[in-house]
């Protein structure tokens, strides 16, 4: 009749991060409804320690210290274990863990302290993860759903408040829009290629294009239609419309948490089928990928947009939403680069440094905004930061680390996050994406370097509370920060072994 | 039949066609006109119920009452009001009737009588079961009245909140038997899976009454709240067809209660004797349409929110868990492999027996329980006003008066 | 395979004749008298006011959200309940993951209060 599989096939071992992170927000869920309500402090520790353990684990396999499973491939070849979701793991669980220390007292004093918020965080970070490990078309698919399902409740999170509820309304119908492409570019690579298995698409898709049938068309249409619906969740350019309202609406917490869990999730997706699954998908052999020249494209516009209207905006919240966008295109380049025969796995390795390093930086950035917003949500305009290093001078410093790491200036994280995807670039003769990259670099220094300048040299009524569990959180990103940028080797020795050749 | 046609020259295919055709045809006439009986039967219990004599003028027995009747609704005025949607108006009724006659064709009557013995005969139960609910919200939708658009929400909350313990406690036969077909599923009932599966049954027949909407689940024509609910604005024999199909779906709540659960077509020398096998049918499907009955004349009816409470909290569970330890214990029970006559399902049927009696007390304490607290509540609140209204149950109207 | 279900489509097609065929019955025989009274929709004899179809409270959508939920879940049971016993422990296992996912939210959805009608 049919083949039964067995329990040991399921190679659960393999998944164990990403199972464990699921099975224990799912029971959290229900525990939290014995927490009454004004010690939800235990349902934020709860968390903490599932997030940690989820870390632990992966951290165990990514030093291959132990080896959990058996075999790269797990769920029936749905889900894939090897280095980059290790790595993809760590991202993620790490922004986690600062999304949940970053949230606690802002939602106490905020009166918003409901167990939901750290269940839903931990779903959505299983969302990610699974991107990260995604083997099939339709896991990606899912994985897109945990993760940003969870994040359009998170964004109207703040309930009565109207810009919260606008911000999650926008985001859920663009989401549910953007989601409605991936699915029809899934559906159409599946009708070109007979599968949704990334390794057996890899198989179809030189032999579908070598035919030059009309198939060779569903493939095109269908990259650009998962480009597209990848694009809108890592905000690159025509997809970028949502970011800054739903940023400015969200809560802030939840902004940290979000501007970087959608982009680890996003950009590990787009490596994991552009760079692994449509890698032979070239017009002519020889040349790189059919869809390496759009994607550089979409970079280049990304970075241009984000950067030159970033310079405008007098909010910060808005300003760093812009700055998001902007950082999307500078990581576009590294999956652009993925598309050059043979330069798959330093792509993948650069985009993963990359991550890491805005990982830190970025929800340290909103974490700083968080502890200078009022209770009402507002101060965060840039004139609040005025005389703000006066006030809080340590605050104010590591701001100014957040700022000179996301213009990526040298001894911080984000410059080694530059040098590696600058570098592929030039590998994959990219030059132009790479020069349009430097030079926006460039621009984006007048809008970060003036939030440090406002803060120590104008007079003003900056001021800021940071609790302990904030205070920790700020602390760790930016030491996180300054030492991946002193320390580089530590990243990418990290990503050396990232490789996405798979066996077969 | 089919060879005939086939004779006369046409091919084979065809002549399946023409030949299923055709007793279609033959069902969805036989299943319109047993209607009538069903009505009479129906409108004769409940005057025993009530002490009273019931239809008696027209022909024997007043057997000729419904015909009659029918004869008058027909030439009663069709009125069809301003506003009304026409095309969603119309064709509600029939959908209506449709969605109980489409139930008969998977329903096996004898050992080789059946409409289609489909292979996944329970699934296509489910799917033409929710078609009523929709026949519902068409007639409330396009009636451009208010009682009928709120009383076809009504309705259809209802309705799909019970679709869902119905649905798993159709699971149960399917888990025993191993397969959707109906037909497989009578065949397999070795010994009924009433005894291997009682508590599954009770779910059943009080999930099917909340489908049907009548009495003690009839809020969807709740008369003092919301005059007919879906049904205000129709005259004529169009609400003559709502009748009909509710009437029907009685009957074949009592047939479905026959197949999946009392053996169907089984008895004594059914398997030789066919026409045999169509009356046990009949027999045991008036068991089950006279529990409906005799549910329907007894209970009073229940508000809005303790139907829901009724499906959502008490029977989704219930049914789930139902589900899950009849399916485990079938499963590590020994012999129940290959059970090929009633001395081999025997055993296994007293264990599941046993099984469904323990969790049938342990519902039971629940019940008690909940009671005792619901009483205490309801006391609470007399001592907190003294000035008591006519009474706390005054939602609870006379059943099945209005017949 | 299809041609299976051709007695099915037969009897779609069959009913909806008989509905129709019956509707103009008695289009013929009943009177046909229309008034302005009698073409007003029925509001308890009162003047029928404002628009019919009006916002609907949001709790039947719950329940119609609900009712999703639950009955995409019997429709993956179904499959299963034929073939668990082929299956053997792996289909126990992997359904009761699945029924527990599903618990874990039917009682999530019962203490947030999902199930109150009021």
């Amino acid at each position: 009749m049919f083949e039964v599989p067995s329990l040991s096939d399921l190679n659960v071992g393999a998944t164990l991060p990403v199972t464990l992170l699921a099975l224990g927000a799912c029971v959290l869920l229900v525990v939290d409804l014995f927490i009454p309500r004004e010690r939800k402090s235990i349902t934020a520790w709860l968390t903490a320690i599932g997030i940690g353990v989820s870390l632990v684990f992966s951290l165990l396999s990514l030093s291959g210290a132990v080896e959990f499973g058996s075999g790269e491939l797990a769920f029936s070849d749905m889900y894939r274990a090897d280095r980059l979701t290790d790595t993809i793991n760590v991202a993620a669980l790490i922004t986690a863990l600062l999304g949940v220390m970053v949230a606690y007292d802002y939602l106490e004093r905020t009166r918003l302290q409901r167990g939901e918020y750290y269940i839903l965080l931990m779903f959505s970070a299983a969302g990610a993860m699974l991107m990260g490990a995604a083997n099939d078309l339709v896991i990606v698919f899912i994985a897109l759903e945990l993760l940003s399902i969870p994040l359009y409740i998170l964004s109207g999170f703040r309930r009565p408040q109207e810009a919260s509820e606008e911000s999650a309304m926008k985001y859920f119908l663009l989401g549910a829009f953007a989601s409605g492409f991936l699915i029809y570019g899934i559906a159409l690579i599946y009708g070109a290629t007979g599968t949704t298995n990334l390794p057996e698409v890899w198989d179809a898709v030189a032999g579908v294009v070598a035919e030059d049938s009309a198939a060779k068309f569903l493939v095109m249409i269908g990259a650009g239609l998962v480009l597209a619906g990848l694009g809108f969740k890592v905000a690159a350019v025509p997809f970028h419309m949502w970011t800054p309202d739903v940023y400015q609406g969200a809560p802030t917490p939840v902004v940290a948490y979000m501007s970087v869990a959608a982009k680890i999730g996003g950009f590990a997706a787009l490596v994991r089928v552009f760079g692994m699954g449509l890698s032979t998908f070239v017009l002519e052999s020889g040349a790189p990928a059919a869809w390496q020249d759009t994607i550089w494209l979409v970079a280049v516009l990304t970075m241009l947009l984000g950067n030159v209207v970033a310079i405008v905006q007098s909010d910060l919240k808005r300003l760093l939403a812009y700055s998001t966008i902007a950082h999307a295109g500078y990581i576009l380049i590294a999956v652009a680069a993925a598309g050059t025969a043979g330069l798959e796995d330093t792509a993948a390795q650069a985009v993963v440094i990359y991550l890491i390093a805005y990982a830190f930086t970025n929800a340290g950035a909103f974490a700083v905004i968080t502890a200078m917003e009022k209770d009402d949500a507002s101060n965060t305009s840039l004139d609040a930061l005025r005389g703000l290093a006066s006030r809080c001078p340590w605050l104010a410093a590591a701001m100014a680390v957040f700022m000179l790491s996301l213009t990526g200036i040298p001894l911080t994280a984000g410059f080694v996050g530059k040098w590696f995807v600058f570098k592929v670039a030039l590998q994959a003769d990219l030059v132009a994406a790479a020069v349009v990259g430097v030079l926006t670099s460039a621009v984006s220094a007048y809008y970060y370097l003036r939030v440090v300048w406002m803060m120590y040299f104008e007079e003003g009524e900056g001021d800021a509370a940071t609790p302990p569990a904030l205070a920790w959180a700020i602390g760790v990103a930016a030491v996180g920060t300054l030492v991946l940028g002193a320390l580089p080797y530590l990243l990418s020795d990290m990503a050396r072994e990232i490789t996405l050749a798979f066996g077969g | 039949m089919t060879d005939s046609l086939i004779d006369i020259g046409l091919s084979r295919g065809l002549a399946v066609l023409i030949a299923k055709t055709l007793g279609v045809f033959a069902l969805a006439t036989v299943g319109l006109l047993w209607t009538f009986f069903c009505i009479w039967a129906e409108r004769k219990v409940a005057a025993r119920f009530q002490d009273r004599l019931g239809p008696n003028r027209a022909g024997p027995f007043g057997l000729a009452q419904t015909v009659a009747d029918a004869i008058k609704i027909i030439l009663k005025e069709d009125i069809m009001h301003q506003g009304v949607d026409r095309w969603v108006f119309n064709l509600a009724p029939i959908l209506s009737v449709m969605s109980v006659l489409l139930i008969w064709v998977v329903i096996p009557f004898t050992p080789t009588l059946i409409g289609v013995d489909l292979s996944i005969g329970v699934l296509y139960l489910f799917a033409v079961g929710s078609l009523g609910s929709i026949a519902i919200l068409m007639a409330g939708w396009s009636s451009n009245n208010k009682f009928a658009l709120l009383g076809a929400f009504r309705a259809v909350a209802q309705l799909i909140s019970y679709e869902v313990p119905m649905a798993l406690a159709m699971l149960v036969p399917v888990v025993l038997a191993g397969s959707m077909s109906t037909q497989d599923i009578v065949r397999s009932q070795h010994v009924m899976y009433l005894i291997a599966a009682p508590l599954t049954v009770l779910i059943f027949i009080i999930a099917s009454m909340a489908e049907l909407g009548r009495a003690p689940f009839d809020i969807l024509e709740a008369e003092s709240e919301l005059v007919a609910g879906y049904q205000t604005e129709y005259s004529g024999f169009k609400f003559g067809l709502f009748y009909v199909g509710e009437f029907l779906h009685a009957f074949t709540v009592g047939l479905l209660i026959a197949v999946l659960f009392l053996g169907g077509w089984r008895g004594p020398f059914a398997e030789d004797v066919p026409a045999l096998g169509f009356v046990y049918l009949l027999l045991k499907s008036f068991v089950g349409y006279f529990a409906v009955m005799w549910i329907r004349m007894t209970l009073p009816r229940v508000r809005v929110d303790q139907i829901l409470d009724l499906g959502w909290k008490f029977l989704v569970p219930l049914s789930l868990v139902n589900l899950i330890v009849v399916a485990f214990l079938w499963k590590i029970l020994p012999g129940t492999d290959s059970i090929n006559s009633a001395g081999d399902a025997l055993v296994p049927s007293l264990v599941l027996l046993a099984a469904n009696i323990l969790m049938i007390a342990g519902v039971g304490m629940l019940l008690r329980e909940e009671g005792r607290r619901e009483r205490a509540r309801i006391a609470a609140r007399r001592a907190a006003q003294p000035v008591s209204e006519p009474g706390s149950v005054a939602d609870a109207a006379p059943a099945g008066a209005s017949d | 395979m299809l041609s299976e279900y051709a007695p099915i489509a037969a009897l779609l097609v069959i009913s909806v004749g008989m509905g129709i065929l019956i509707l103009f019955i008695s289009r013929i025989f009943g009177p046909f008298r229309p008034t302005a009274r009698k073409l007003a929709p029925y509001e308890s004899g009162m003047e029928p006011f404002g628009p019919a179809i009006r916002r609907i409270p949001v709790k039947f959508y719950r329940v119609a959200v609900l009712f999703i939920l639950f009955d995409i879940e019997v429709i993956f049971f179904l499959p299963w309940a034929v073939v668990f016993r082929d299956l053997g422990s792996y289909g126990l296992v992997t359904m009761g993951v699945f029924f527990f996912v599903l618990t874990v939210g039917f009682i999530y959805e019962w203490k947030v209060g999902g199930l109150e009608w009021e």
